[in-house]
């Protein structure tokens, strides 16, 4: 492997901090270089939120370069097309349904874009497109706190990573609290089984 | 959280693990038998005394959350003057605060390791200003550490324990947030258990600085300094990489560093790189023994020229190189903000003359397009805090016609609409003193908003100032009985320690009895009316009132019921009773509240069920939803 790239977005409390550490305790766990970026304090307060994992021998700086994301896992729409300047006509976005319909600056309701709409912009970049009902399948596997495990469930099943599904779980057992563990993996497999049917 | 406690304490040499920068720290804390750790939650620097908290119990460590950074740092230089290795971790703004005590310290100096850790954040991710602390190791003559990855900012503590041994001098590592809030590979050390039994020898020349001890004081310093930098020239964090053939140089720290080095290889450039990692006092001699060897050197750094113009002032006089940087490029390397790799890649590409491999115009035109029908989304107030409820009063009981001081902390983000309550942001503690000179100024009402945990940092010395002096404005204390924004640390108003024992709870309202203030009331901001009520009255008195609006974190509370396996009960909207007035939505702006098909409905991922709206709404249509949720 010479080099996997990883963007995250989302909106903060979509658990994409948690997500991030799960591939990267994952990658150090199978003998991998890794980088992870957060960003944490004010601007996680429910709002954009981006988070990058790096994976390979000559990754130095935490961040993803414009144009060079392998995938980028979108927890949110809108979201996905703010970030979608790291991608190339060769990444793959993986893209959430559920929408947060972003508030604080503007006194008037707003209204949440098209989601066709955003998806025709998001092809302005790549054509790679999976579409995933995480919220819904996170509900299925006990509550919407796991819709970030499904998500790296629907990212596992794309077979782009280079650990092994075993090792993510184990990842998971390490840094989720016991008691949500099984509804956790529950959520993964339930992210992966969606993805390959 | 498990998981980090072991890492944190785990004696197994070699084993490589993925740590935060921050936490990585917390990591060198452990393997060098530092046995006082003090700190003030702020961010990028708040998971430092976060990690050591969880473990120090464990590890023999006193660990504190002091009142504020000035405090933290007297009291560890306290116990590293007797002896015992202390760690002191802030922010960058918070070295404004604890510079007092700084200053003079490096004049006394130590007697056992003193390691002051600085978080600066360039990009202001979580931070009111930008501000490069470099040069506080300059002002204060001390010596300074710049780790480039979670690695070497946990190998730099051992080492700065070992430099501020060997001068008896404290020792500053300053981070960014790109290296304190980036998770790498760590290979752990030896556990190192601390020596907390420490002794006092008087030596009052040494120790107290009036003005004749001072003055011989300040000589001692200047000669350690020098020694200093004999230890620079030989420093294992000063290195070249990477010996190119082009006659390039590369010097470079921090953050930047890292770039460099992908930017170098993006590029394929055959350059050499000078990395600093012990950054003041610089290496000189090894400095100029690489521009030496180079016909064209480029300076590559994140904010002030704070290398550049030292390294310029080297070169000067002796040699004949092309040196580029800040000052002949400021377009390439901006003052402001922070650097990525593209940064990096155009300035090293346009100055070098090689044409970088990516069309990045040909990205930026793409982002154009495709980003037209992007909203903003800043961060926000969340679902069910009790800021929201707080400044809606406030909006109600003074119809947005005051003047609004506010503070840091979670609650600056009153200055969204619809909201709006926040006129003038400085600093921890500036809403007091600030309302104190704008009341004297204006003829309309001040009211002053600080946070519970910004109280007690900051915000005394100004209430006395305002009783005293006898001004006139309301202060209110958003008190949600936890210091939020930086992840939740007690202060004294919880009456919790940094390590969970039980403290004495210092009370905000006796605390505003006890400074004089006459008008003092506690009310729950959720109880719109009565809120409402209470500060119209204090605006009429005369003179300073506090009101405690008091209210937990709502972070905290679902966490609390999730723990428990309590259901979340969020609202639910009668769509037969509303009509679509979206007068909720104009009066808090709560994220939870989605305007559909020209109605409201709940998003029932984000409502925790505070009811505010309920209480908002004209038409009675905002209830609780029936049945139980998922926790």
């Amino acid at each position: 492997m010479k080099e996997l790239n990883i963007v995250l977005a989302g909106v903060g409390g979509q658990g994409i901090l948690l997500a991030s550490q799960i591939l990267g305790v994952s990658a150090v766990k199978e003998g991998f270089n890794v980088r992870v970026s957060e960003i944490h304090g004010m601007a996680q307060r429910g709002g954009a939120v981006v988070s990058h994992v790096r994976i390979g021998e000559k990754v130095y700086g935490p961040t993803v370069l414009e144009g060079n994301a392998d995938v980028i896992l979108g927890f949110e729409p809108l979201e996905t097309l703010r970030n979608i300047k790291y991608a190339s006509e060769k990444t793959l976005i993986i893209i959430s349904k559920e929408t947060i319909v972003p508030t604080g600056f503007s006194p008037e309701p707003v209204l949440y874009p098209n989601f066709d709409e955003i998806i025709e912009k998001i092809k302005i970049f790549t054509e790679k497109l999976l579409v995933v009902d995480a919220l819904e399948l996170a509900r299925r596997a006990g509550s919407a706190i796991t819709r970030n495990i499904v998500l790296l469930g629907a990212l596992a099943a794309n077979g782009i990573l280079p650990m092994k599904n075993e090792t993510l779980k184990d990842a998971i057992k390490e840094l989720v609290r016991p008691a949500y563990l099984e509804m956790n993996l529950r959520a993964f497999e339930l992210g992966y089984e969606a993805v390959k049917k | 959280m498990a998981r980090l406690k072991d890492l944190l304490l785990e004696d197994s040499p070699g084993k490589r693990v993925l740590m935060l920068g921050n936490e990585a720290i917390a990591r060198g804390v452990f393997e060098n038998g530092i046995g006082v750790v003090t700190t003030y939650p702020g961010t990028p620097a708040s998971e430092i005394g976060d990690s050591v908290s969880l473990a120090a119990k464990d590890a023999g460590v006193y660990m504190e959350y002091s009142t504020n950074e000035k405090v933290a740092v007297e009291v560890a230089a306290g116990a590293a003057t007797s002896g015992v290795r202390a760690l002191v971790a802030m922010k960058h703004v918070g070295v404004n605060v604890a510079a007092d005590a700084l200053m003079t310290l490096a004049y006394v100096g130590v007697r056992a390791a003193f390691i002051v850790v600085t978080a600066d954040d360039p990009n202001c991710y979580s931070s009111q200003n930008e501000q490069d602390n470099r040069y506080y190791a300059l002002l204060a003559n001390l010596p300074m550490l710049e780790p480039s990855s979670p690695q070497e900012a946990k190998d730099m503590i051992g080492y700065a324990v070992e430099i501020s041994e060997s001068l008896e001098l404290p020792c500053i590592i300053r981070t960014t947030t790109r290296i304190s809030h980036t998770r790498g590979p760590v290979t752990l050390g030896k556990i190192l258990k601390p020596n907390l039994k420490g002794k006092f020898t008087r030596d009052t020349k040494r120790f107290v600085m009036v003005p004749a001890n001072a003055r011989i004081q300040h000589k001692v310093l200047l000669e350690k300094m020098t020694k200093t930098a004999e230890i620079s020239e030989e420093s294992p964090f000063n290195f070249v990489i990477r010996e190119g053939k082009s006659g390039i140089g590369i010097i470079s720290s921090s953050a930047a560093y890292n770039y460099v080095l992908e930017a170098t290889d993006m590029l394929g450039l055959d350059v050499s790189i000078l990395k600093l990692g012990m950054t003041h006092p610089l290496p000189k001699n090894k400095i100029m023994e690489f521009m030496r060897q180079h016909n064209k050197i480029v300076i590559v750094e994140e904010l002030e020229p704070y290398l550049e113009l030292q390294i310029r002032a080297l070169a000067k006089d002796s040699l004949n190189i092309q040196i580029h940087g800040r000052a002949d490029y400021p377009e390439l390397f901006p003052k402001y903000g922070e650097f990525s790799t593209r940064t990096v890649i155009e300035a090293l590409g346009k100055i070098l003359g090689k044409s970088p491999p990516i069309d990045f115009k040909e990205i930026d035109r793409k982002y154009a397009e495709a980003s037209s029908i992007l909203l903003p989304r800043p961060p926000i107030l969340c679902p069910g805090c009790p800021h929201r409820a707080s400044f809606y009063v406030i909006k109600k009981a003074t119809g947005g016609k005051a003047v609004y001081t506010t503070d840091i902390g979670c609650y600056a983000l009153g200055i969204q609409p619809p909201l709006q309550i926040g006129d003038i942001l400085i600093c921890m503690g500036a809403s007091v003193g600030v309302a104190s000179g704008i009341s004297k100024a204006i003829e309309e009402d001040v009211i002053a908003v600080i946070g519970d945990s910004t109280f007690f940092h900051a915000a005394l010395p100004g209430l006395v100032n305002a009783v005293y002096n006898n001004h006139n404005f309301v202060l209110i204390v958003l008190d949600n009985l936890t210091t939020a924004m930086t992840g939740h640390q007690p202060h004294p108003g919880t009456g919790v320690t940094g390590t969970g024992s039980p403290g004495r709870r210092v009370l905000i309202e006796d605390v505003a009895r006890g400074c004089g203030v006459e008008y003092v009331r506690v009310v729950d901001p959720f109880d719109v009316e009565e809120a409402v009520q209470v500060l119209k009255e204090a605006i009429q008195h005369e003179g300073i009132a506090v009101l405690v609006f008091r209210s937990p974190c709502a972070l905290l509370v679902t966490a609390e019921k999730r723990r428990k396996a309590e259901p979340i009960i969020p609202a639910e909207i009668l769509s037969e009773k509303c009509t679509g007035c979206m007068a909720c939505i104009r009066l808090i702006g709560c994220p939870a509240l989605v305007p559909s098909n020209d109605k409201v409905v709940i998003n029932d991922a984000l409502c925790v069920g505070c009811m505010l709206c309920s209480q908002v709404c004209p038409y009675n249509a905002i209830v609780k939803a029936k049945g139980e949720d998922q926790p």
